[in-house]
């Protein structure tokens, strides 16, 4: 079985990576992209997924293990593995205030408004969660990022039940710190 | 109300007829739009996802 944490940019899949690692899951991942002001901690990603479309061979290495894929490629997902997929949700709002921050950064252009913007993730999200119901080998839950800062041990039983793997809770839970959780709406 | 038509040939309209009637449509004019609708949206959808990409890729997310 390989673990696959997903979602959209910015939506909290790197917290997710650091919760599965501090629970003793083993991560695959590299260096090349190292911890920033967008993500003190670090990303835990593997360089070789961004072309994950051209090149699946070391998804072999990936058994056993939790990667990080982002939403679009996991269309691209090889066949002959059996995938758990933590996805994670977060407020549209959210997400494109603090992508829109980090594309400030990269000196990358801001692309479409942000309504437009919405609609298109919006769209491209519901379209991926309908693909997923046709992919027998892929199992897949939802995780709420608001919940997960707000309430970690539930989120953190949540996907231990899901993976049906031993993980040391306790440390999930403490990787958790409300104070990274940025680019809240007002409610 | 302003209803917008539009005009096809002849022969598309039967082989669209013919096609229609296989398929169980109760008329041309249901098939024709349920394919119309089906196209827009699949555009629509490219479109969504090609500016996905293009975020994706801003970000370093994808090559």
């Amino acid at each position: 079985m390989i673990t696959i944490v997903s979602g959209l940019p910015r939506s909290g899949t790197s917290l997710m990576m650091q919760m599965l690692q501090a629970g003793g899951m083993t991560v695959l991942c590299d260096e090349k992209r190292p911890a920033d002001e967008h993500n003190p901690r670090g990303y835990l990603e593997l360089q070789k997924v961004r072309s994950l479309e051209k090149d699946n061979s070391w998804m072999p290495d990936a058994e056993g293990k939790v990667v990080k894929v982002v939403s679009l490629l996991l269309y691209h997902l090889p066949a002959g593995f059996e995938y758990r997929v933590i996805f994670m949700r977060r407020d549209l709002d959210e997400i494109l205030r603090s992508q829109e921050r980090m594309l400030e950064g990269l000196n990358q252009p801001g692309g479409p408004m942000r309504e437009t913007m919405k609609q298109h993730f919006a769209k491209h999200l519901d379209s991926l969660a309908e693909w997923v119901t046709r992919q027998p080998h892929v199992k897949i839950i939802d995780c709420p990022y608001a919940d997960l800062v707000v309430s970690p041990d539930s989120t953190a039983r949540t996907v231990v039940d899901f993976l049906g793997v031993d993980l040391d809770i306790e440390k999930m839970i403490e990787t958790v710190d409300p104070a990274l959780y940025r680019q809240r709406n007002e409610r | 109300m302003f209803e917008p038509k539009i005009k096809i040939g002849k022969d598309l309209y039967a082989t669209l007829k013919k096609a229609a009637d296989v398929a169980g449509y109760s008329s041309v004019d249901e098939f024709i739009l349920h394919i119309l609708e089906t196209a827009a949206a699949e555009v629509e959808q490219a479109q969504s996802e090609e500016e996905v990409r293009k975020r994706l890729q801003g970000l370093g997310y994808i090559e």
